[in-house]
């Protein structure tokens, strides 16, 4: 419950831009509560009066009870439909509101800071946890607002009515609506937030059993997955019992208020009629306003109850929002480059403070036009230059230049924009071939479209589609194969038209004769850029470079044209003679 | 508003909702309990406040006639405090039952039905659709009879005292229905499409949440912002217009009921006046008219669950009534020992109809052989595997596993014979430990490493921090491409299976990883039979038999000398790719480098 006002006050500042919205609706929220307590109170006084009236045979002016009847029932009908639309309206903006907010937060944060995260649980974050931040505005902060402004209203009544029963009345309506929900906020904390997880971790292995299902099968592993996620229900299940338990019994105990409160004045009152001190007619109504009073304070047990839940969502998204971005963007704008060339010097580079270097004092130099290949076994680094040139990863030590400048003088984007990559795990995001292109250009022309997926030798079969470039791809659409996809990243790098080029792995995860068949379009992207190739496939683009650098561990071991290293017969020669084999080439 | 054209999906729900019958009912009971108590406690406080506003009666007066107060209060707390927990747990019968049987379906259904769908979609029916269920089970369905019982309960109560009065209620009853089966008609199909773009929304996001990297190169995560946003927008647009209908129907059900009290209470005072009535009788219908709209009311906040639950239902019942193939034979368990030949026998497969992916494929395989299948993209061969895999059947001829039927044999008693290599092993969430013993649950840390260091993984697991206890992220995120195919290789030694169907990874590894996948691959051979959609020369050149497939059909098959001679697709499929077919490969698997000439090979 600690750091509860805080994450409140939190939740409110977030709906800054809402808060007239939701002033509004909580004003009208009110109106309509009143015109109800009204409606009753009155419509108790006029059947009372008019009884008494009958009884005495006087003659009774029913024109105003009956108006103010037919006001209060208009007031609150119309009220509670404008109130419903103008806070649910405010809400569900604001929620949209928080989605792409979360989104821009967490953008920064990739991939160093989300790597280890299941886009699963980001999903729940962003889709399911915001949802339930409608709680928040929805059932606490507008009927709390509204349960004070009717107890308010109540003991001011009360006062100048009948002071006696002001005590057991205010008494009792602050056990129901502050009490109660206090106690359901404890209680409710524990179940609320593990009912939370346990939904999370419920989808996460939902979606692990959907992708991993072909091996769930084979491994015979199907039954254990789906006795897993039977436990996980049940799990859920039990908490939400647990919940429902604590919400049955708050009502009851509101419900009790509410009875105690009506005939506490119900009874005062007669105390007070059959004394003279009380008009007759006036009993019925108050017992029937107490009543209808204690309407406003049933919603707030079962809102608070799901405060742990709501808190707990809230949690899970500001966790992410409050992540420091594994690399701090400089305070002024970027610097503008003389040229594209890079130098590094004695960088050194870990993943944290008790790993080993992943670059370990390295010295590289890029000029303009120049091309270098990286090779080197898995775990050499060399990714880690790729992550470090793109600002997704910090460095230690050693200095870092782009065009002259300190790399940390960039902002990652402006350095990003100047630089191409085509890797082993280009996404393909769910749209047609042409968004998919256009993702490096939005102001691409179609022919210029056209014109790079030319280069990348994958026009033709674009346009064999029965949809052309408006074909959808990805996940709900057709299956592109792996070296359909690489051509679609070369093209994607062309149409980005930026004087550095990092291939990092161009080749990866294509079958040799894929990749051989690819190095022409690569050649093509290559010319007029300088280049860094990171690859352990010398036999596609081995003797397209200037410069050949051998990584082990973070170190460069051997370096030289490949002609030299060659001719020296070290590290570089046996892998190029290894990687030469009929079995790579085919 | 349920007198409407039932749909096919209502009459769905209320087929499953066998399990909650009995929770229901309590539900039901419970709430005819509490509106007999409400009504006692109205007769209660009419004939109070009657006898103090006419006669002035005293209070001790007035307290010795209210015994009655005490067990009706306890009742309403009692009755109060099970009503919630009872509707639940009938929810809670159904939620479980029906997600057990979602995920035992997919399983079913198997891996070739998911490919074709959005797994966030699939989750989202299994997780999300199935609580959408828990509102409809435990409060829709206990108050669309109570709003049915209260109103009666209490029209028997007011009739007998005040006739004009339940004439007045009864009319106006009715009167709601018809204008809420108005305001429903467009709310289904909108909250459908309401359903429909959840889950549009929830594929985009998990689409953006994925790419995100690619997004930051293009420096596009701004624009993807801005499309997120268009996204999230009309997704409120479509909650709102649910919602808008939801609230529009709730205003008439107010305006009807408020003017339905209004007018018994004016009637009321009218005939007091006069002296037709008694004051107590007044008070006691005035007390009951809101609670005879009360239920109706209630069930129209209910409603939008139900058309939730219905939405849902399409979902779930779409993936539920999903076939399963090739279930309906009687399956048996013959012996197939650690030695069984493969045959195909004429196999024809279609996965659309006209999309055929094999027109009449035969083969046999031999036992303990390696045998290759090779051939242009789109020949058929990953749909060798899923029949071999039983993740589809043959439609037309047979496949023979040691000479029985495979569409005869059960499949689970099938697929405990074979392994299965995928280009990409799907990593669990979970530690390597128990990714490794996926298919043997109870294996000791023991066996586990045993087949770790066969499959040359234990060094390497060995130098993590966590060790075997390493959590793996998505795809294995944090594990190179060569460890996530040698832990994928531990899981098929320690299966221990006579029978190893690989898709050759097309992705290239560092020259010393590859060389020790390829050991501990040829180490997995010894003994068992392994079948390999091969994509690199090497792998083919090392079998025993290759079998070449083009269009669906085999058009070759033999050892690699013999058919890199005879001239047909292989040989020109080993032509195209600039590799001299009579060179002579490396004799084994294992490379040795520094072996073959390189220089003769380079492909450019």
């Amino acid at each position: 419950m600690r750091g509860d006002l805080k994450l409140a006050r939190r939740l409110l500042v977030l709906a800054g831009p809402y808060r007239r919205w939701l002033a509004l609706g909580a004003l009208c929220a009110t109106l309509t509560q009143l015109a109800g307590v009204g409606l009753m109170a009155v419509a108790g006084w006029f059947i009372a009066a008019m009884a008494l009236a009958g009884v005495a045979g006087t003659p009774i002016n029913y024109f105003l009870p009956a108006a103010l009847i037919r006001a209060f029932a208009i007031v609150r009908t119309g009220g509670r439909y404008v109130e419903r639309v103008v806070t649910h309206e405010a809400t569900f903006r604001l929620l949209a509101q928080l989605r792409t907010w979360f989104f821009r937060r967490i953008e920064p944060l990739a991939p160093a800071r989300l790597e280890r995260r299941r886009s699963g649980d980001l999903l729940e974050r962003i889709q399911a946890d915001i949802d339930t931040l409608q709680n928040a505005y929805l059932r606490l902060l507008v009927p709390f607002a509204v349960g004070i402004a009717s107890a308010l209203v109540a003991a001011i009544v009360l006062v100048r009515v009948i002071p006696q029963a002001v005590v057991p009345v205010m008494v009792l309506m602050l056990v129901a609506g502050a009490a109660v929900p206090i106690a359901m906020r404890r209680l409710g904390e524990a179940p609320g937030t593990a009912r939370i997880e346990a939904r999370a971790a419920l989808r996460m292995a939902v979606i692990d059993g959907v992708q991993g299902m072909a091996e769930l099968r084979v491994y015979g592993a199907a039954q254990a997955q789906a006795r897993r996620i039977h436990a996980l229900t049940q799990a859920l299940n039990a908490q939400q019992l647990r919940l429902a338990r604590l919400s049955g019994l708050s009502a009851a105990i509101v419900g009790l208020c509410a009875s105690g409160a009506m005939w506490a004045v119900a009874l005062e009152g007669v105390v007070l009629v059959s004394r003279g001190a009380l008009m007759p007619a006036a009993l019925p109504m108050l017992a029937l306003f107490v009543l209808a009073s204690f309407d406003a304070i049933g919603p707030l047990p079962g809102a608070m109850q799901q405060v742990g839940e709501t808190f707990a969502a809230a949690r899970r998204v500001f966790e992410l929002v409050d992540a420091t971005p594994e690399v701090a963007e400089p305070k002024g704008g970027s610097p503008t480059p003389g040229d594209a060339g890079i130098t590094l010097r004695g960088v050194r580079m870990r993943y944290g403070t008790d790993e080993a270097w992943a670059l370990d004092g390295l010295d590289l130099e890029l000029p303009p036009g120049r091309r270098i290949a990286v090779v080197g076994p898995s775990g050499a680094g060399k990714t880690s230059i790729v992550r470090l040139l793109l600002r997704f990863r910090e460095y230690q030590e050693g200095t870092v230049h782009f065009g002259g400048h300190d790399l940390r003088r960039y902002r990652g984007d402006d350095l990003r924009s100047r630089i191409a990559v085509v890797s082993q795990d280009t996404w393909l995001f769910d749209t047609t071939i042409l968004d998919n292109l256009r993702i490096a250009d939005p102001r691409a022309s179609d022919e210029d479209v056209f014109r790079a997926a030319r280069a990348a030798q994958i026009h033709d079969f674009i346009v064999s589609l029965p949809e052309g470039y408006r074909t959808c791809v990805g996940e709900a659409g057709i299956k592109v194969s792996g070296g359909q996809a690489r051509r679609i990243a070369i093209a994607r790098a062309l149409l980005k038209d930026a004087p550095v080029l990092l291939l990092d792995e161009p080749t990866e995860g294509l079958d040799p004769q894929t990749g051989h068949a690819l190095v022409e379009s690569i050649e093509t992207l290559m010319a007029g850029r300088s280049v860094l190739v990171i690859t352990h496939r010398l036999a596609h683009l081995g003797d397209r470079v200037d410069e050949v650098l051998v990584l082990e561990q973070g170190r460069v071991v051997e370096r030289g044209t490949p002609a030299e290293l060659l001719r020296r017969g070290g590290r570089y020669a046996r892998h190029r003679d290894h990687l030469a084999l009929p079995g790579e080439a085919y | 508003m349920s007198g409407r054209r039932p749909s096919r999906f209502e009459n769905w729900l209320d087929a499953e909702r066998a399990l909650a019958q009995r929770a229901i009912a309590g539900a039901v009971g419970l709430g005819a309990l509490a509106a007999l108590l409400l009504i006692a406690q109205a007769w209660l406080l009419a004939w109070t406040l009657a006898g103090a506003v006419l006669q002035r009666t005293p209070l001790h007066q007035v307290l010795t006639q209210l015994w009655p107060l005490v067990p009706i209060v306890a009742g309403r707390f009692a009755v109060a405090a099970l009503t919630e927990q009872t509707g639940m747990r009938g929810a809670i019968a159904i939620k479980e039952g029906l997600r057990d049987r979602l995920v035992r379906h997919l399983h079913a259904l198997g891996p070739v039905f998911l490919h074709a769908r959005h797994s966030g979609e699939v989750a989202t029916a299994v997780v999300d659709g199935v609580e959408a269920l828990e509102s409809y089970y435990a409060r829709y369905l206990p108050q669309k009879a109570l709003a049915l019982l209260v109103p009666v309960a209490i029209l028997a109560f007011v009739l007998p005292r005040d006739w004009i009065s339940a004439l007045v209620l009864v009319a106006s009853a009715p009167l709601i229905i018809v204008f809420m089966i108005l305001i429903g008609s467009g709310a289904e199909r909108r909250n459908q499409r309401q359903w429909r773009e959840l889950a549009r929304m929830s594929a985009h996001f998990l689409d953006a949440l994925q790419g995100l990297v690619t997004l930051k190169i293009f420096n596009a995560a701004r624009r993807e912002a801005d499309v997120i946003a268009r996204v999230s927008d009309e997704y409120r647009r479509s909650t709102m217009a649910v919602l808008r209908i939801a609230f529009l129907s709730s205003l008439v059900l107010e305006f009807f009921s408020a003017v339905g009290i209004a007018l018994v209470a004016v009637l009321i005072g009218f005939r007091l006046l006069r002296g037709d009535l008694g004051l107590e009788a007044g008070l006691f219908v005035l007390l009951l008219a809101p609670e005879y709209f009360l239920p109706l009311r209630t069930l129209g906040t209910h409603y939008h669950a139900r058309m939730e639950a219905i939405a849902a239902a399409e979902r779930i019942a779409g993936i539920l009534e999903a076939p399963v193939p090739g279930s309906a034979r009687a399956v048996t368990c013959p012996a197939l020992g650690r030695a069984f030949d493969l045959r195909f026998d004429d196999v024809h497969f279609a996965y659309e109809p006209g999309r055929d992916a094999l027109r009449g494929a035969s083969f046999t395989l031999q036992p303990g052989r390696v045998a290759a299948l090779v051939g242009p993209s789109g020949a058929g061969k990953s749909t060798v595997l899923n029949l071999l895999l039983g993740f589809v059947h043959a439609q037309r001829g047979r496949v023979l596993v040691g000479g029985h039927d495979l569409a005869d044999i059960d499949p689970a008693y099938w697929l405990a014979h074979v392994a299965w290599l995928p280009q990409r092993p799907h990593l669990f969430e979970g530690s390597i430990l128990d990714n490794i013993r996926l298919g043997k649950p109870g294996a000791s840390v023991e066996a586990v490493r045993a087949a770790a260091r066969e499959a040359d993984a234990d060094e390497f697991i060995g130098r993590l921090r966590q060790g075997y206890d390493t959590p793996v992220g998505e795809r294995g995120q944090n594990l190179s491409g060569g460890q996530v195919q040698r832990i994928a290789l531990a899981r098929a030694f320690l299966k221990d299976a006579p029978l190893i169907l690989m898709d050759e990874a097309t992705a290239s590894l560092d020259s010393e990883t590859e060389a020790r996948v390829v050991a501990a691959l040829a180490r997995l051979a010894r003994g068992r039979s392994l079948l390999v959609v091969a994509h690199r020369l090497r792998t083919v050149v090392a079998a025993d038999h290759i079998v070449v497939m083009d269009a669906g059909r085999v058009v070759e098959e033999g050892t690699h000398e013999v058919l890199a001679r005879t001239g047909g697709l292989y040989a020109r499929l080993v032509r195209a790719h600039d590799v001299v077919p009579d060179l002579a490969p490396p004799p084994t698997p294992d490379p040795t480098p520094d072996s073959a000439p390189a220089a003769a090979l380079r492909p450019d």
